[in-house]
């Protein structure tokens, strides 16, 4: 261990190939709403900028937004258009990737304020896009049930990635929601609509292993002969050991989110489950799943009717701190040493801070 | 109108439930495999029944599912979702991207933009959309099912006249077959929990001598009780025992097994195409009304997942029903009908749901004396109210009987009393009607 002032620091993760130090991530306890802006749209995802007090989103409105949260006024400023919701935005480097509802990646210059390249990346919904830590690639999953992997700069296609049956069990069609890659940018996971998950080896984009979390959907054979659920959140822990899956146990009545906020945790490599964590207080899913940097928590924000935004310990066992949401929360951001939050949802954005 | 032995008056309704566990009891059935009936769907007898009889297939989409997710899409607006409208095979018409098979069947198609039907729960919401309007105090109007049935039924039919299938649980109660004051001979023959009717096959150890002998000297009995009385719950008890023997006779028809496997396979694999092949064999031997209850719609959270997940099954079992009709001829004589008891807010909530909304909703009609290609009714931009050629309730019944030949004007009696079919004041569109 390592003590720098009166923060605690030490040696998170180490292999053959690297050595990170980590800080010693913030205590949950002290979470607080900073702000919280109005917006005339559901958002679906945030891409702070780096170093700035910036971010770009995008919404139900089909656009992609700017705005600057420490701005005395609140102006967001809309970019450029997709075909249908904006479901993701993502950074790699100074260009930003947005997807949405109509099938396309589009690539865009922030220093330029230009459009760099749209593809047609799906055949369906795209619902996540990430970048892999290095900045090198992007992963896109859709409805398609195919997740892509991108090269970030040139846009060109690098590995197609197929383990998801297109179709439920009854016959119809499915949804992939899910897609993250490990710290190490090593493995991507992918989770769809009938709790199937995939771990990737991101170098081949050969399949490593599958999990299955069968209690997030729920099928209703006899009352409502419909689904609803689904794998929602992906996050690998720090150390790239444990894989947590969020989502909503199973549901009663499927007009409604109603089921309890639901958090699996995995020792993905063995198969093993450490933890299935249903909030008693909370109903809905969870959209979004993020671990601490050192690991010593793992934060979950989603909701149904009402949003959440709660913190488990490691193991995904015990709750630590419990936040009621000023919306449906559908994603937030983390910053990298884990103090500070923007959370997007149902017509709203809020900023929290811990500390 | 058909002669019945129905005598109006509402106090003579036999339970059809009752009076098949009765002739269950009795172990009654000389007709339990009579797949001679089959042979009604032969391409002679299908021409002959076009020219009597009109038939009707319902696709009850219950819950209430969403016209902007279906029939009127507001892509690009607030209230518009994610989904995006497409052309159609009508120059100028969009429907949603969820429909395809329908967008290029839309010449085919009527539909109403413009329902504005006022009421927003499940129970009074469908049973208005089932009968056209609201029941009085003290009087029951028939549904729709009842009333094609009543119209439609010939006497030497040997299959049921009215059948709904139901065979989730959400929402039944909401939408029960109900023959009103016509009574129970025109009440469906209801199958809630699988397609195919059950207590009606013979008992295995009954012979089918055995069960003539027992229906002939029922016959006897019946006609030596009968000697010097005069009356209609006589007759109409008679009648169920006849009507029984035929419903008995029809059960292959509900055996989705006799169609041929490619058949099967097109109308694809869900409970929802079988029950619709089904309801095809039935039109096609001349069953005049048919409805499917396709639950449950009620999405007030996910409502664009589950659009996703059911409007495709719907778009493609549309689109090979029609096809199918006009495969068969039966494209004039039967029509298909898509109907909720209401449509779904233009606002979306925040579990990205939508809740029940009866202001400013979409049905379809196709075949069966309707216009195909034709709109009628158009919304306001963002979807919140009928900004032109608004339907309520009656005026879409009306409209439904005219096409069917039905006049929809015409009185029944309850009595002495005379009620018309369609509240006065009511007319039916004439631009729909074929």
């Amino acid at each position: 261990m390592i003590r720098c002032g009166s923060r605690l620091h030490r040696f998170s993760h180490t292999d053959s190939s690297f050595v990170r130090i980590v800080v010693a991530a913030p205590n949950p306890e002290k979470l607080k709403l900073v702000k919280d802006f109005g917006y005339p749209m559901p958002v679906f995802d945030v891409a702070p900028v780096p170093q700035s007090t910036r971010c770009f989103f995008g919404a139900a409105d089909f656009q992609v937004s700017e705005v600057d949260l420490a701005a005395t006024k609140w102006e967001p400023r809309k970019l450029y258009a997709h075909g249908s919701y904006v479901t993701t935005v993502t950074l790699a480097g100074s260009a930003l990737i947005s997807g949405g509802y109509d099938g396309q990646l589009i690539w865009w210059d922030t220093a330029k304020n230009q459009m760099i390249r749209s593809v047609e990346a799906h055949q369906k919904w795209i619902r996540k896009a990430v970048t892999s830590p290095d900045g090198r690639y992007v992963a896109s999953v859709a409805d398609d049930m195919v997740c892509r992997v991108w090269d970030a700069v040139s846009g060109k296609p690098v590995h197609e990635l197929k383990g998801h049956a297109p179709q439920t069990p009854q016959h119809f069609g499915s949804m992939l929601y899910a897609v993250t890659y490990s710290a190490d940018g090593k493995y991507l996971a992918t989770g769809d609509k009938v709790g199937h998950i995939v771990i990737w080896d991101a170098t081949t984009g050969k399949s490593v292993t599958t999990l299955e979390a069968p209690v997030m959907y729920t099928w209703d054979p006899k009352a409502r002969l419909h689904s609803i659920g689904g794998i929602r959140s992906l996050a690998f822990s720090p150390d790239g050991k444990r894989l947590a899956v969020g989502g909503m146990g199973k549901v009663g009545n499927i007009d409604h989110l109603e089921g309890k906020a639901r958090v699996e945790l995995f020792d993905w490599q063995s198969g093993q489950t450490i933890a299935q964590q249903e909030h008693d207080g909370q109903k809905g899913l969870v959209n979004r799943l993020a671990f601490a940097p050192d690991g010593s928590w793992l934060a979950a924000a989603g909701g149904g009717t009402q949003g959440f935004f709660y913190f488990l310990n490691s193991d995904a066992k015990k709750i630590l701190k419990d936040e009621k949401a000023p919306m449906h929360v559908h994603e937030f951001s983390l910053s990298p040493s884990g103090e500070e939050f923007v959370l997007v949802g149902h017509n709203r954005i809020a900023q929290y801070k811990l500390g | 109108m058909r002669a019945k032995s129905f005598c109006g008056s509402v106090d003579h309704a036999i339970s059809r439930r009752g009076f098949l566990g009765a002739t269950v009891a009795a172990g009654a059935s000389a007709f339990a495999d009579m797949t001679g009936l089959d042979q009604l769907g032969s391409s002679a007898l299908a021409s002959q029944m076009k020219k009597n009889q009109k038939r009707v297939i319902l696709l009850w989409l219950a819950g209430g599912a969403s016209q902007l997710e279906t029939f009127d899409p507001k892509p690009g607006v607030q209230t518009g979702g994610p989904f995006r409208a497409i052309p159609t095979s009508v120059p100028g018409v969009h429907i949603s991207e969820l429909m395809p098979q329908m967008a290029k069947r839309m010449h085919k198609t009527c539909i109403i933009r413009g329902l504005n039907t006022k009421i927003g729960d499940h129970l009074n919401g469908a049973q208005l959309m089932l009968r056209g309007r609201r029941n009085e105090a003290g009087l029951k109007y028939p549904d729709i099912g009842a009333v094609v049935a009543r119209e439609m039924a010939r006497l030497e039919s040997q299959v049921p006249d009215h059948v709904t299938f139901y065979t989730q649980t959400e929402g039944r109660y909401y939408a029960l077959g109900d023959a009103g004051f016509f009574g129970a001979r025109f009440a469906p023959m209801e199958l809630t929990t699988e397609n195919r009717p059950g207590n009606i096959r013979r008992r295995d150890g009954i012979t089918a001598l055995d069960h003539q002998q027992r229906a002939d000297l029922r016959v006897l009995l019946s006609q030596q009780f009968a000697k010097g009385r005069s009356s209609s719950t006589l007759g109409s008890h008679n009648e169920a025992y006849e009507r029984v023997r035929g419903i008995m006779a029809s059960e292959t028809l509900f055996d989705v097994t006799q169609e041929p496997q490619k058949v099967r396979d097109r109308y694809g694999p869900t409970q929802f195409a079988e029950q619709t092949l089904i309801a095809r064999r039935l039109v096609e031997a001349g069953v005049p009304f048919v409805r499917i209850g396709r639950a449950w719609w009620d999405c007030h959270g996910q409502n664009f997942e589950t659009h996703q997940e059911m409007v495709p099954e719907l778009d493609h079992v549309m689109a090979t029903l029609i096809d199918d009709l006009h495969e068969r001829g039966l494209q004039d004589d039967v029509m298909v009908v898509t109907l909720s008891e209401f449509g779904r807010t233009p606002r979306i909530n925040a579990s990205l749901g939508r809740d029940h909304f009866a202001s400013a909703w979409s049905m379809s009609m196709t075949g069966g004396g309707i216009k195909g290609g034709a709109v009628w009714g158009k919304t306001d931009p963002l979807g919140n109210t009928v900004s032109d050629q608004e339907v309520n309730a009656g005026t879409l019944f009306a409209t439904l009987y005219a096409a069917l030949g039905i006049n929809p004007h015409k009185n029944y009696y309850v009595g002495s009393r005379p009620v018309p079919l369609v509240d006065e004041g009511i007319e039916e569109i004439d631009d729909l009607i074929a």
